[in-house]
């Protein structure tokens, strides 16, 4: 790389940094007087709301004009059996890094399962293609770096809605990143060729989308506002995955007065 | 020493730690079993019984299926309450006449949202697997849906309130996600992003209501479900 293409990527970058927190300035942030309206932007935590709305349609429109149409395809051309091949073919790569949040966590029990998930999988599973080990006792269960900082008592900072990534936050996006470096497959073709993790991001992508068809299309037409119900949906499935499935139910608002009248008990997911 | 009192010194710390968890574990059985809530499961039991024999019921019109589901949350929800909360901070808010439209368009919108969005599970079992008495005015009960198809099972847990005495739901959770919740995020989002214009959310809620009245939701008939 010469020093001027360096360069420029270097300026891009700071500009595309410039623009998020200009428009994130711009975020409505409601008069200090109108205590309400004060206590419903911190509820909803999402200062960058604008510019993550803005995201948010243009990943639809992306969604409609390509990504619904390839998986709607998808589903419709390549047989089932096929595309569950594919699946588990997928989920046995990401193996690696489950298996290191499970041992960051000290989940050694699902650490266990992982690792004999990963050698059932691939040996008589045919590399992953089939998934016998969840007949046999060992069912699958995801971990990721973001619910590793949780477990460690990490806060999910505010909302953030990225392109062709979707719905996230600090945490979960800083875990993104470092689950990359969990993966023997990055070490692999660090110097390229890309073809191999790409195709391995798009197929992922396609088959998620295809999986999920009729559900986002219910919310979709079912929510009086689809952005801030996907946000909510981020948040409880996030809140579920940390805790394994075992939410407490410690947590949950006080509502035994709650009417019109009474004084509002806080959101079930308390912001840290 | 004889070879019977070695045997005995060499094991009585073995039969003295099992002695103590017996005791430990019979302790605190009744505990546990008194914290049990037979009369929420019940209701529980009786109310999915009837929402998933609705919708199952292959021979009811789109409207009737409706009315009959309406009519099934009118005497098991407590909807003033899950009104109130999906306003959050907003709750005080509207004026009585607003309150009153609110809370007949909550009322439909929940009816034809969720005879959507429950066509999933037409025909399948509810199983009861526990429940929890939550301070002296509240339950929550766990459950979850077999499928007969080998689908993996969803869990569902129900969250009653005392109205009056007798048990209402508050909330459900399916596969982690609260209901109310939901919707009180994106109840309050509207309003936030109308500049605190309560009618912004009526008229919302009326589009929605007036979208699945012409026919613009997802079909939900018995049969069309995968």
């Amino acid at each position: 790389m010469t020093l001027l293409t360096r360069m420029a990527n270097l300026g891009v970058k700071a500009a595309a940094f410039g623009l998020i927190l200009v428009l994130a300035a711009c975020a409505t942030r409601p008069d200090p007087a109108n205590k309400v309206a004060v206590q419903a932007y911190e509820e909803t935590n999402d200062p960058a709301e604008p510019l993550n709305r803005y995201f948010f349609e243009l990943n639809r429109f992306f969604d409609i004009i390509l990504i619904k149409p390839v998986a709607t395809w998808y589903q419709g051309v390549v047989p089932g059996f096929a595309r569950n091949g594919v699946r588990h073919f997928l989920d046995n790569l990401d193996s690696p890094v489950i298996l290191a949040n499970d041992s960051l966590q000290g989940e050694w029990d699902r650490a266990g399962v992982t690792v004999s998930r990963f050698g059932i999988n691939t040996t008589v599973g045919v590399l992953g293609l089939f998934d016998p080990a969840t007949g046999w006792g060992y069912p699958q269960h995801r971990e990721d770096f973001g619910q590793t900082l949780a477990v460690w008592g990490s806060g999910e900072g505010p909302y953030i809605f990225l392109p062709i990534l979707g719905p996230s936050n600090p945490r979960d996006l800083t875990g993104f990143v470092v689950d990359d470096f969990f993966d023997p497959l990055t070490y692999i073709y660090w110097n390229g060729p890309y073809t191999v993790p790409v195709t391995r991001f798009v197929v992922n992508g396609i088959d998620v989308r295809s999986r999920n068809l009729d559900t986002l299309d219910q919310i979709e037409r079912t929510s009086v506002d689809y952005y801030a119900t996907v946000r909510s949906l981020y948040r409880q499935t996030r809140a579920n995955e940390i805790s394994n499935g075992k939410s407490t139910n410690e947590n949950l608002p006080d509502i035994d007065n709650l009417n019109f009248d009474t004084n509002e008990p806080q959101a079930v997911a308390p912001k840290k | 020493m004889s070879p019977l009192s070695f045997l005995r010194s060499a094991f009585m710390p073995v039969a003295f730690s099992f002695a103590l968890v017996t005791a430990v574990v019979s302790a605190s059985m009744p505990a546990q079993a008194a914290n049990e809530d037979p009369a929420a499961e019940k209701f529980v039991g009786e109310i999915s019984t009837q929402a998933i024999s609705i919708i199952s019921d292959k021979s009811l019109s789109r409207p009737d299926r409706e009315a009959a589901f309406g009519k099934l949350l009118d005497g098991s929800a407590d909807m003033q309450r899950i009104a109130a909360f999906c306003l959050g901070q907003y709750r005080s808010l509207p004026t009585e006449a607003q309150k009153n439209e609110y809370l007949g368009l909550v009322r439909n919108f929940v009816v034809k949202v969720y005879v959507t969005r429950l066509s999933d599970y037409h025909d399948e079992k509810l199983q009861i697997t526990g429940s929890q008495a939550k301070g002296a005015n509240q339950a929550i009960v766990t459950s979850q849906i077999n499928f007969t198809n080998g689908r993996q099972p969803v869990q569902v847990t129900w969250w009653l309130v005392k109205n009056n005495g007798e048990y209402k739901i508050f909330d459900v959770n399916v596969v982690g996600i609260w209901l109310a919740q939901e919707q009180r995020s994106a109840f309050t989002s509207v309003i936030s992003n109308h500049n605190g214009d309560f009618s912004a959310l009526l008229s919302h809620l009326n589009t929605q209501i007036a979208d699945a009245d012409a026919g613009k939701l997802p079909p939900t008939a018995a049969g069309a479900a995968q």
